[in-house]
């Protein structure tokens, strides 16, 4: 399994070099990344404007971009989460499954981290991992004919004033009352007390996923197609307006 | 709510039990579809079959969508809801 341990980098070049690497791929390939500016993707079949609100997007310096996997919007805060893609080739033994069962295969490697970082965490369905009940992780995946491409963020910390002004709901009052109640459900390493750094959850994902898939880690940079490959899909897609606007 | 010449916007947004958020937009014309989107949080495999189904749905009646809707998920692997649910909300949509 090649790593690329891929650092901060804003939302159109995430998304465009999983896409890429999906593409391109010749065996697994584990990548993590963080986002910055902090972004909000939304799922593939979602609108941007029903989902997001663009003008506070704008107004704070955050990213927008719309993900080629399905799932709800999601706020990837800069220092809030350390975001992971796995890619399987076509025929990987995890990955032949159906959605729902591969789901299960790869967020167990979450659960793997998890448990190295010293937290029992489970898989609650459809994609998601939980804490004691509480979600740390949410992932998404698409099955193309290049392979599967899963990808899903691991949460250490928090900040729902910000999540939540720039996530589109009903009215105010609901506004309130979902950062009100979010820590019923949802956690963080921080909030569960785990005090580690980017690299030991960088760390105990790699094991994890390594652990779950029976490969071996063999730590990688993106290779110069990979990443030509992503500039194109950066102007065709991810960074293009129509791409994003599509529905 | 109405745009002249008979046709109609629609809209529903419907929350699956247990599952997903379907958002339907439906431009119909006395009860046949001109165009319908099925927005939402949940996961279809693959990803574009869902513009293929919009596609198919334009110039049907609900009756004709549900059958189309239920003969084309059985080939599609869906997460967060069901053909029932796409058709609830779609029925929804129509009457609202």
């Amino acid at each position: 399994m090649r790593v690329i341990r891929d650092g901060y980098h804003p939302a159109a070049y995430n998304m465009a070099l999983d896409e890429a690497i999906l593409r391109l791929n010749e065996g697994a390939v584990f990548r993590t990344y963080s986002w910055e500016p902090s972004a909000v993707s939304i799922g593939y079949f979602q609108s941007i404007e029903e989902e997001v609100d663009l003008n506070a997007a704008e107004r704070m310096g955050v990213d927008v971009v719309r993900r080629i996997t399905g799932g709800g919007a999601v706020f990837h805060d800069r220092d809030g989460e350390v975001t992971y893609s796995i890619v399987l080739p076509p025929g990987h033994p995890a990955g032949k499954r159906s959605a729902a069962e591969s789901y299960e295969v790869l967020c167990g490697g979450i659960v793997k981290a998890l448990d190295i970082l010293g937290l029992k965490a489970e898989f609650a369905g459809i994609n998601d991992v939980v804490v004691n009940g509480k979600k740390i992780s949410g992932s998404a995946q698409t099955r193309k004919k290049w392979g599967i491409l899963q990808h899903g963020t691991l949460l250490y910390d928090l900040r729902p004033e910000v999540m939540f002004s720039l996530l589109r709901v009903p009215n105010e009052k609901i506004r309130d009352k979902m950062i009100s109640n979010i820590y019923e459900r949802v956690t963080s390493m921080r909030h569960l007390g785990l005090d580690v750094s980017r690299k030991d959850v960088e760390d105990a994902l790699v094991n994890g996923f390594s652990d779950v898939l029976g490969e071996e880690v063999e730590d990688s940079e993106p290779a110069e197609e990979e990443l030509a490959l992503a500039e194109r899909l950066m102007r065709e897609r991810y960074g293009n307006r129509e791409w994003n606007f599509r529905r | 709510m109405g745009t002249g010449n008979g046709t109609s916007e629609g809209r529903a947004d419907y929350k699956v039990p247990r599952g997903k958020l379907i958002r339907v937009r439906v431009v119909h014309n006395n009860g046949i579809i001109e165009s319908v989107r099925f927005n939402g949080d949940f996961f279809m495999h693959p990803e574009e079959a869902m513009e293929e189904l919009e596609d198919m749905l334009a110039g049907k009646d609900i009756e004709e969508a549900c059958t189309i809707i239920d003969d084309f998920l059985r080939n599609v692997e869906v997460a967060g809801g069901s053909a029932e649910d796409f058709k609830k909300a779609l029925k929804m949509a129509m009457n609202g």
